[in-house]
């Protein structure tokens, strides 16, 4: 395998822009990536792109396509990942592989989507065979009420309180003030978050990620061709995809297995597991994460499911302020989906934009002192789930 | 007055049985693997000679954890307008089952995690033709 750099990022700001296709907003984060790299388009030697539900791709999912059709075509083979909301870490991880191979020497990896108002919903077709169909009809779960059951799980297990929650989403907007690229900058007190309507409670408004428009490029190269662009490139030091196990006693469809342990999302932490074995490091090697938050829950249950925490401990390190970037443990410096809004497929591309202008010591108010190697971490639909580990 | 016709909101997924009301699933004979609803295939990677038969599960059981849900969700979600804010409970079933259902309670402060529930079926809406629409629920012991 040979080392891979990410040689440029770019990424279109996150919000909600009716005048503009997801095939815009691609252009514009492929663009700014290609700029970043210092290459131009037609040195891109295949595309791998996240496949959107909910926009463009022709109905296909041939969103690496849309791209390759708008910037021009050049006879670039195009691979089109879907995996939920992991496509855009699924699509980093297939655009790593080709390069670490030896396939391919440039390739540009992107993910962009318009999502819908609202809950994500169902496909609409009233189908009895679909167990997602039937935990709707027949009880009434949307994404938040998933969570919110874990979330509360958690509050009984280990005391973590709705202040404890409320300070996540304090902490997420006071890093996304500084941000450029992020929605929602505005900041927060416990009691604005606490004021917030309940949604699926114990989760509040402020404490869940809203959906949004958005899209995220990165152009990742061989080492040589690194080392000719730049003398501080940004490594791969791994990507793994993963899935979940069978016995993890997450209640996704209408009914799950009681498991033999603790119940937790095991995609997610077979996926980390994967990239610090690749990588050859522990979490005691990371200096910051970026993962998806969904909720508030997920920054206080993850760090402690991955090991980078005892069970319980991360409702204390959010008190005390070491989930900042200037703390132990800094998650999610550019705000996390709490702050952006998720535009599903394009996010695991979104964290590797973050992660690589944080080893470059490109991020401004939110820089996290001397980031030397990041952990990026995405899930979606059907137990998928993906890591990355960057490092300078 | 008449009363309204009683509709289940699927078929086939639970019924009043002469021992109470029981959810419909399955269960593997080799691995003894739970499955609601009903299985045609065992899905444990690590069983050997999958083999489903039909299983009941209910009616008592042990509250893992639930949410109330204060924001109507969209379609295809049932409720009778106007929305009230609704408990959903994740519980645990002798058989090895985890389960989702809504909660038959009058004050959702009730709720408590730990909590026995006994499953019940009941309205979960009325329909254009005037059915009531049931689904099966769990109640506070």
């Amino acid at each position: 395998m040979r080392d891979v750099a990410v040689l440029g990022v770019g990424m279109h700001p996150f919000g909600k822009f009716e005048d503009k296709s997801v095939t815009d907003l691609c252009r514009a984060a492929t663009s700014r990536a290609l700029k970043d790299a210092g290459i131009q388009w037609r040195d891109i030697q295949a595309i791998t792109a996240a496949s959107s539900r909910f926009s463009g791709g022709k109905g296909w999912g041939l969103n690496g396509n849309d791209v390759m059709e708008d910037m021009g075509p050049t006879g670039a083979p195009v691979y089109n990942m879907s995996a939920g909301c992991a496509a855009g870490g699924n699509a980093f991880n297939v655009g790593y592989s080709l390069v670490a191979g030896g396939v391919y020497d440039i390739v540009l990896v992107v993910g962009g989507e318009k999502m819908p108002k609202g809950f994500i919903q169902t496909s609409g077709i009233a189908d009895e065979t679909d167990p997602e169909y039937l935990r709707q009809v027949c009880v009434g779960v949307p994404g938040p009420a998933f969570w919110a059951m874990l979330c509360l799980r958690r509050m009984s297990n280990f005391g973590t309180t709705e202040e404890q929650l409320a300070k996540v989403a304090v902490k997420a907007h006071q890093v996304a003030q500084h941000n450029g690229n992020a929605r929602f900058r505005q900041l927060f007190s416990v009691e604005d978050v606490l004021k917030s309507k309940p949604v699926s409670w114990p989760l509040r408004l402020y404490e869940i990620c809203p959906v949004s428009d958005g899209a995220a490029a990165a152009v990742l190269c061989s080492g040589d061709i690194a080392r000719k662009y730049t003398t501080k490139p940004v490594w791969v030091a791994s990507s793994a995809v993963a899935t979940a196990n069978f016995h993890d006693g997450l209640p996704r469809n209408l009914s799950t297995i009681i498991p033999p342990g603790h119940s937790q999302h095991t995609e997610a932490s077979n996926a980390v597991k994967k990239a610090f074995e690749k990588a050859g490091l522990g979490p005691r090697d990371v200096n910051f994460v970026e993962l998806q938050d969904n909720t508030v829950y997920y920054e206080l249950a993850f760090p402690e499911e991955w090991g980078f925490c005892q069970p319980g401990e991360s409702d204390k390190l959010v008190e005390q302020g070491e989930t900042l970037p200037t703390g132990k443990l800094p998650i999610n410096p550019s705000g996390g989906f709490l702050c952006f809004g998720e535009a599903t497929t394009a996010m695991g591309v979104f964290q590797v934009c973050e992660l690589t202008w944080q080893l470059r010591g490109e991020a401004g108010a939110r820089q996290v002192p001397n980031a030397k190697v990041g952990l990026a971490q995405t899930l979606g639909l059907g137990l998928n789930a993906t890591a990355a580990i960057l490092k300078r | 007055m008449t009363t309204a016709n009683r509709v289940p909101v699927v078929q086939g997924l639970f019924a009043e049985t002469p021992n109470g009301p029981r959810l419909l699933g399955s269960k593997c004979a080799t691995c003894g693997t739970p499955y609601f609803p009903k299985s045609s295939a065992c899905h444990n990677p690590d069983c050997q000679d999958p083999r489903v038969e039909d299983a009941q599960f209910g009616p008592r059981g042990k509250l893992w954890s639930y949410v109330v849900q204060f924001y109507p969700p969209p379609p295809p979600v049932k409720y009778d307008e106007p929305f009230v804010p609704y408990a959903v409970g994740a519980v645990d079933l002798p058989g090895g089952l985890r389960v989702l259902g809504r909660m038959s309670v009058d004050d959702v402060k009730k709720i408590k995690i730990g909590m026995d529930v006994d499953l019940v079926i009941e309205r979960l809406c009325g329909d254009k033709d005037g059915n009531e629409v049931t689904t099966w629920k769990f109640r506070l012991v």
